[in-house]
């Protein structure tokens, strides 16, 4: 049996949406699916247990910090990951890459691969496709990243068709290095850009390897919500139907929303857990910081409908008073807060089984801005998937427009810097 | 509140039963209050306590230093009877007893001022009169309470401030006894005094000359000042002077000493007829970064107290923190996963330790019950002191020089490196 199997469960019959079942070694996974970070062999303040509570089937990990601490070394005399920190079901690492260009300000890429300075003694390293190969390989994740060429998503010209280019010659060597083919799946990064014929070039290039799935990469750094949705849609419209797609690095609920009406199957974020550590709970109108004065008092529970162990017992004044104070706290809220992510997701697998897709995504919307006018975005992303989305019930107040958008590109700004700050 | 004794032996303490609240369980004595920090088990949710904890309900110990600031919160919560503290810290069906001082943290010495009593809180002092307290006490509507006290002696108090803290005590009293009729929960009759005999004397007749039913305990405090001082006690002097209180207090009340005591103190204590300690011990060690490892288990094997978490030697020892324990820390991580929570600074590292330094403990407690009970205390005495060693252990915990704090909590690895 191969490592990971794929299949289609159900497919909206309006937009690009699908409920999938994937299978791997350690655990089945329902997608689509949201996959919390755990980049230290450890998800911030949550047993293994608690998140086995919720539902959770698969977690990420960090291959540059798990290769920095505990070591290779050390994890294979552990027997992997799952085995070090207690973990029976699936895992996905990254490939190192990404952290290393965005946390080590010194890395440089060229054709063998990333040149860095240890954060230990200064020396000079190299990551190169190989050796990521090889540290994931001892990581022993069900999923693993090919190490790609990582440009920022702002950057134009021929240094981004050079990043496409390279990441498609990297794929072949990390699958030449890939030793572990009957345990692990290697997923190729597409790459490209904001350049749709970039985009095009490299998924077709992917398609020729032999891959059992695939990871959208170069998004959610600070490009436009237009740019945005525009590859992801580009991307998913490329890639095979029988294969699972990862949209790397999203995770706020809307986005969600769109992506899977897009097409995408896998997402992962360090946005909840991070957000909980602020005293931020996320619910369907966006998120509560409970550190506001007027959560003092408040005796209801975070979200009437949750039924995390933290809204079964906990009240929005109490968790008010020990946000960011207890670091019980940051257990509590990271709880909800993956919770919500996952039930979301869950609703969505439903509705794409029930095909009632299109309906939840205009509830949804509904729910999420109130008020507040949809973005622009978001509905031209839908409409491209065949989701009309209803007028707002208002005419567009100029003032609440702008400052919506005001607040939407300080969500980008934060997407960005989560990105840098995954830990 | 009921206290009845079963037992009194010359060489292993008493046995008691302990009923706090009429529709609650009979608890038993030596008994163990669960030390709460804003409310909280430290570093644990309530699922994870009971799950993987304790299932049976527990007496929660509250510290108006880590929760005044819930004052307002608890007194709406509380209307028309409510559903009580506990539950408002998510954690109903415990007992709750409210305490002034946070006994995990060193209390800072000074600001007694006349009339009122300093409560350092997270923000810092606050000043305490008699009528806000009562008026606080009113508003968390704890099942037992202590008397407001001046506690801040040790045993290098000058004799002078020794004194001090007894009139002080005496005054603040006057007003809790007078008005204590304004709240319905049971009040702790606080013995002060530091090492001065003739000081605790005076305030155990303060209390004595109540009339009967004024309180339901007594509260034994000024030996320490909380924090990691209580685990470095010399017995020498603390037993002597805990003696001389007990002996002329009521022996149908309970008497509770709050404080990161050393296991073996624990046990000296209860010989002398102290029936109620806290968890703070585990915390202390749990922020340390240590595990429990000493051994209450009749056998011939040395032990060590503790585990050290931080040292190195561990990096790669895939064994379980505590051979043969039974809790989830042990059953499902080993040392070398705590080690490498404990290098990464992940909060989940001191939520492993908790699970398995209370478990220990909660079972040290179940272990001294039985030994009582067998009027075997002075065997369990000999083996915590030595551990099956040649030698007296070492059972006082050193401030590690990397605790997790809020200013590290949120930050990992990567903010180090670069
Ligand atoms: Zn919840
Ligand atoms: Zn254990």
């Amino acid at each position: 049996i191969p490592p990971l199997t794929y299949k289609v469960v159900a497919e909206c019959s309006v937009s690009k949406a699908r409920a999938g079942l994937m299978t791997l070694r350690h655990s089945e996974v329902n997608t689509p699916v949201f996959m919390p970070v755990g980049t230290q062999g450890t998800l911030k303040g949550i047993l293994p247990d608690q998140l086995i509570e919720l539902n959770c089937q698969i977690l990420l990990g960090n291959t540059y910090h798990l290769g920095l601490r505990p070591g290779i070394d050390t994890l294979k005399k552990a027997g992997g990951l799952h085995k070090f920190m207690g973990w029976p079901r699936a895992i996905l690492t990254d490939s190192g890459g990404f952290q290393m260009v965005s946390l080590l300000q010194l890395a440089e890429i060229d054709e063998h691969g990333v040149n860095f300075r240890s954060p230990f003694d200064n020396s000079q390293c190299m990551l190169t496709p190989e050796h990521s190969i090889q540290i994931q390989n001892a990581i022993g994740a069900d999923i693993m990243m090919q190490l790609d060429d990582v440009v920022k998503t702002t950057t134009t010209g021929p240094r981004v068709e050079e990043a496409m280019e390279r990441t498609i010659r990297w794929v072949d060597r990390c699958i030449e290095a890939h030793a572990r083919d009957d345990d692990q799946s290697l997923f190729p990064i597409v790459q490209g850009g904001l350049d749709v014929p970039l985009r095009q070039r490299c998924v077709s290039a992917l398609m020729e390897r032999q891959v059992r799935g695939f990871a959208v990469g170069g998004l959610s750094g600070g490009e436009s919500k237009h740019d945005f949705w525009r590859m992801v849609d580009v991307c998913t419209g490329y890639l095979p139907r029988d294969k699972p797609r990862y949209l790397m690095g999203v995770g706020f609920a809307a986005d969600l929303v769109v992506c899977v009406a897009l097409g995408i199957d896998m997402f992962d974020c360090v946005f909840p857990t991070r957000t909980a550590r602020f005293g931020c709970a996320l619910v369907d109108s966006g998120q509560l910081n409970l550190k506001q004065p007027k959560y003092k008092l408040d005796m209801e529970p975070i979200d009437q409908k949750c039924h995390c162990s933290t809204c079964k017992r906990y009240t929005r004044s109490y968790l008010h008073h020990i946000a960011t104070n207890e670091s019980v706290s940051c257990s509590l809220l990271s709880i909800h807060n993956i919770a919500y992510q996952l039930r979301l997701m869950g609703s969505m697998r439903q509705a794409i089984q029930r095909d009632e897709f299109p309906q939840f995504v205009k509830d949804f919307m509904a729910k999420h801005f109130k008020t507040d006018p949809i973005p622009a975005w978001i509905r031209e992303a839908l409409a491209a998937v065949n989701i009309q989305l209803p007028a707002d019930p208002e005419k567009e107040d100029q003032d609440l427009e702008k400052k919506t958008k005001a607040e939407k590109r300080q969500e980008t700004e934060n997407v960005a810097e989560e990105q840098v700050a995954t830990s | 509140m009921k206290f009845a004794i079963e037992s009194i032996k010359k060489n292993s303490g008493r046995l008691g039963k302990l009923r706090i609240k009429d529709s609650g369980p009979e608890l038993r004595t030596p008994l163990l209050l669960q030390t709460t920090k804003g409310g909280s088990i430290p570093w644990l949710s309530s699922d994870v306590f009971e799950s993987h904890v304790s299932r049976k309900p527990q007496v929660l110990q509250f510290t108006l230093s880590t929760m005044d600031q819930m004052a307002e919160a608890l007194a709406q919560w509380n209307i028309g009877g409510g559903r009580g503290l506990s539950d408002y810290v998510g954690l109903p069906g415990h007992l709750n007893i409210l305490l002034l001082r946070d006994p995990c943290e060193t209390t800072p010495s000074g600001g007694n001022d006349r009339d009122i009593q300093p409560l350092f809180t997270r923000r810092g002092k606050e000043s305490l009169t008699p009528e806000r307290y009562m008026e606080m006490v009113a508003s968390f509507k704890p099942d037992i309470y202590q008397g407001l006290c001046d506690a801040d002696t040790n045993l290098e108090s000058a004799k002078k401030r020794v004194q001090k803290s007894v009139d002080r005590t005496e005054k603040f009293m006057h007003y809790v006894y007078e008005n204590r009729a304004n709240v319905e929960s049971t009040l702790l009759a606080p013995i002060v005094g530091g090492y001065n005999t003739f000081a605790r004397t005076q305030s155990i007749k303060h209390a004595r000359e109540q009339p009967a039913g004024s309180y339901g305990g007594y509260i034994l405090e000024g030996f320490h000042t909380n924090g990691l001082s209580a685990t470095t006690l010399d017995s020498s002097k603390l037993l002597p002077i805990v003696e001389h209180c007990v002996k002329q207090l009521e022996e149908d009340k309970p008497r509770i000493m709050p404080g990161a005591f050393a296991p073996l103190t624990i046990l000296e204590l209860i010989r002398q007829g102290v029936d109620v300690f806290d968890t703070s011990y585990a915390y202390c060690a749990s922020m340390n970064f240590k595990a429990l490892t000493f051994s209450f288990v009749q056998d011939t094997k040395e032990h060590v107290p503790f585990l050290d978490i931080t040292d190195d030697v561990i990096k790669e020892d895939f064994s379980p923190p505590m051979n043969n324990c039974s809790c989830l820390t042990c059953q499902k991580h080993t040392r070398a996963y705590l080690h490498h929570l404990y290098k990464t600074n992940e909060l989940l590292g001191p939520i492993l330790l908790m699970v398995h330094n209370l478990h220990h403990y909660i079972t040290f407690f179940e272990t001294i019950r039985e030994s009582v009970a067998k009027d075997k205390l002075p065997e369990l005495t000999e083996l915590v002191k030595n551990q099956n060693t040649k030698s007296q252990v070492d059972y006082s915990i050193a401030v590690n020089t990397k605790v997790i704090t809020k200013a590290t909590m949120g930050k990992g690895f990567a903010a180090a490196a670069v």
